[in-house]
């Protein structure tokens, strides 16, 4: 597939450590559209859509922020709690838009599973379908996170 | 008819019959973004008109010592690209040292003209109307005075335009083309004042 | 034929290389506006090369003006005043300045270009800026992801900051990181040391530099920081005071309360130190002491999920509630707040419900 020239520079920016060490692509070799729509095909194939899961884990989020820094119950089988670190991170695609470092920890009650994510990660989710490469410190499992949080 | 009046001729008709904004319709791109007032467009239409006869007389030199004995025709649209470049390149380096307040007001302008598609157009239409070196000065000199006339008076009617009310899909660059237009009508009313060119 | 190209080629690249000689050697004589002298609150002389803007220039001269954008005229940040030699004010200037900054000369650093002897003025507190050079001497792990790193200050060898302010420090490129970044951190340390500089740091996830700290730095390593920064300092006033912050927003409160101790600051203060488990509280000797050595100091860790064990000692539920509870009426208070935003904003909501002039509040928000 031929690609764009922005959409080199974009994906330069993503395996880069400008933003995040490490970057966002970590050892997959895909490039930034193909784990997109790969990520797309396993979410239509179970039937939900970015915008949902965004979304929720919005949802999630907010409801954890109030327990500055503590655990907070969301449902009867799910808590999740919120950690804040100085400064911003960027959007790594052409627009503006800076999210808070915050990162949102979240854990099953009855099986003590983990996942976590930023709230940068609910703009890459909700805005462009991006849930990073396999091996990225953010990477989240489109099933995985189904799983966890509905 | 003598050179001379050949050339001021050409520059009258450069200026108003066969303007090479509203007539031709280059350059838009400037005439359009920078014509929101008429003081930044005063400044874009000065550097212009230098730019302009500057460039028209060193494509002119380019072309009658360089290309033509050589039989590169086919090469001159980069050759000419390439002198406008340097040219206003090195223009800015020489405002920029002497005149600091100069280069403020031109400052932003100057490297846009470079782009600007009317330098290279008058530069191509010399050199396929046959102009010598002094109808050349008067052509380029005529088109940039041209231009910067058309740009004052669109930044004119736009800084009138701006407290007046628009329908809605019309504003900005929609009612900017109208204008320019309705403006390339009356232009076009000079045609016959002037027979020769 | 083949000639005729090679002979169009060459031409044209002899024409272009020509034309951008021209232009090299004409810059070369042009663009130098030899020495020019920086004159700043008339009391330091710089004398410079002419031709650059001046942010970077006073950059290069170590003098650190704060800049987010790195002189693209976007942050607005990199103020300052020049009394003489700026030339007119620009457009790219023009958006992040008002009518009152116009009329005083303020401009923005990063776009006045230095073509001749300049006369600026820079704010005391910037002008103290410096790079240090030091030397990582300590590393304590405090929690299961906080650390206190110790530096020794090599070049120069003391700083002198207000308790509460920050400093920025560099990470070099290393393995997960291609370019050099700053980030800004409270300073912990005690004051009377002036050659050290504590910080309290938590490891965020992907971050490039708490990750460079937790992984890579090792005792005895070279950094670099430059500092100090900011406004969070103690009022002098003798209102009680409270402190809330938690994890590594003890830093710049553990600095002010060293500072009092030093000074024998006889301000009545309470510390509000909130976290869910035991196992992420940390200084508890220390502040054991200080509660001993100050004259009315109190430390309260407030935890919202005590363990099993001896829990009498803690206040529980949200550092929030037990400011509620043990406050009652803060209208003569004040209040020093480190954090996150979401811990400040809830903090500063109870403080103003329990009577508190939001004047009172003083607070370093994490951003």
């Amino acid at each position: 597939m031929k690609e764009s020239p922005q959409n080199n520079k974009l994906e330069a920016l993503l395996r880069s450590s400008k933003l995040v060490a490490g970057g966002f692509m970590g050892s997959d070799n895909r490039g930034v559209l193909e784990i997109i729509d790969a990520d797309k095909i396993e979410l239509s194939r179970l039937g939900f859509t970015c915008q949902q899961l965004a979304s929720r884990m919005r949802q999630i989020t907010d409801a954890a922020k109030t327990g500055l820094e503590t655990w907070v119950q969301i449902d009867d089988n799910l808590e999740a709690k919120t950690e804040e670190a100085r400064g911003f991170l960027p959007c790594p695609w052409p627009h503006a838009g800076r999210f808070v470092k915050r990162v949102t920890i979240i854990r099953r009650i009855n099986t003590s599973e983990t996942i976590q994510w930023s709230d940068l990660n609910i703009h890459l989710i909700g805005g462009h379908g991006f849930f990073q490469g396999r091996g990225s410190n953010f990477r989240i499992e489109p099933a995985i996170l189904i799983k966890m949080i509905f | 008819m003598n050179e001379l009046s050949h050339a001021f001729v050409v520059f009258i008709s450069a200026i108003f019959t066969q303007n090479i904004l509203l007539s031709y319709f280059l350059g838009l791109c400037p005439f359009i973004g920078v014509s929101r007032e008429v003081k930044t467009s005063f400044g874009l239409g000065l550097a212009v008109i230098f730019v302009m006869t500057s460039t028209c007389l060193l494509n002119w030199l380019a072309y009658e010592y360089v290309i033509e004995p050589l039989g590169l025709h086919f090469f001159r649209f980069i050759l000419f690209i390439i002198i406008i470049a340097a040219f206003v390149q090195f223009v800015e380096m020489v405002i920029e040292r002497f005149s600091p307040s100069l280069y403020q007001r031109l400052g932003v302008f100057l490297p846009l003209i470079t782009v600007n598609c009317a330098i290279l157009g008058a530069s191509l239409f010399m050199v396929i109307r046959d102009y010598s070196f002094i109808v050349t000065f008067g052509y380029g000199l005529g088109s940039g005075i041209g231009w910067f006339l058309a740009i004052i008076a669109m930044a004119g009617i736009r800084q009138r335009l701006a407290i007046d009310r628009i329908p809605k899909g019309l504003q900005g660059p929609g009612i900017t083309l109208i204008i320019a237009g309705l403006m390339a009508l009356a232009f076009i009313g000079f045609t016959g004042v002037l027979s020769g060119n | 034929m083949i000639l005729a190209i090679l002979t169009a080629v060459m031409v044209v690249s002899l024409i272009a290389a020509a034309l951008a000689g021209v232009l090299v050697v004409s810059e070369h004589y042009l663009n130098d506006y030899g020495r020019c002298r920086i004159t700043i609150n008339d009391e330091r002389e710089l004398e410079v090369e002419g031709g650059r803007d001046l942010l970077s220039l006073l950059t290069s001269e170590k003098i650190f003006i704060p800049s987010a954008c790195g002189g693209r005229s976007t942050c607005g940040l990199c103020k300052l005043k020049v009394l003489e030699g700026a030339g007119p004010l620009l457009p790219t200037e023009e958006p992040f300045l008002d009518e009152d900054e116009r009329k005083s000369n303020v401009r923005l650093s990063c776009q006045v270009k230095v073509r001749q002897d300049l006369k600026i003025e820079i704010p005391k507190e910037l002008f103290a800026i410096r790079e240090y050079t030091c030397k990582c001497a300590e590393i304590t792990d405090l929690t299961n992801d906080i650390k206190q790193f110790r530096f020794e200050l090599v070049e120069p060898q003391t700083m002198d900051y207000v308790p509460g302010q920050y400093i920025q420090l560099r990470t070099p490129v290393y393995e997960k990181s291609s370019e050099e970044v700053y980030r800004a951190y409270s300073i912990a340390s005690d004051p009377a040391q002036k050659n050290i500089i504590d910080l309290i740091i938590r490891l965020v996830p992907g971050g490039i530099c708490t990750t460079y700290c937790f992984e890579y730095l090792k005792v005895g390593d070279e950094v670099k920081m430059n500092g100090p920064y900011g406004e969070f300092r103690l009022s002098e006033t003798d209102a009680p005071m409270v402190f809330i912050a938690g994890g590594s927003g003890m830093a710049p409160i553990k600095c002010m309360l060293h500072h009092m101790k030093n000074t024998q600051n006889k301000r009545k203060a309470v510390y509000y130190f909130g976290a869910n488990h035991p196992r992420q509280l940390f200084h508890l000797d220390l502040m054991k002491e200080l509660e001993k050595n100050l004259p009315d100091f109190k430390f309260v860790p407030v935890l919202s999920e005590p363990d099993n064990g001896d829990n009498s000692k803690y206040e529980k539920g949200l550092v929030t509630d037990a400011v509620r509870k043990g406050l009652k009426n803060a209208s003569k208070s004040e209040a020093y707040l480190c954090g996150s935003p979401g811990m400040i904003e809830a903090s500063i909501k109870v403080l103003r419900e329990l009577g508190m002039d939001e004047k009172n509040i003083f607070y370093d928000k994490f951003e």
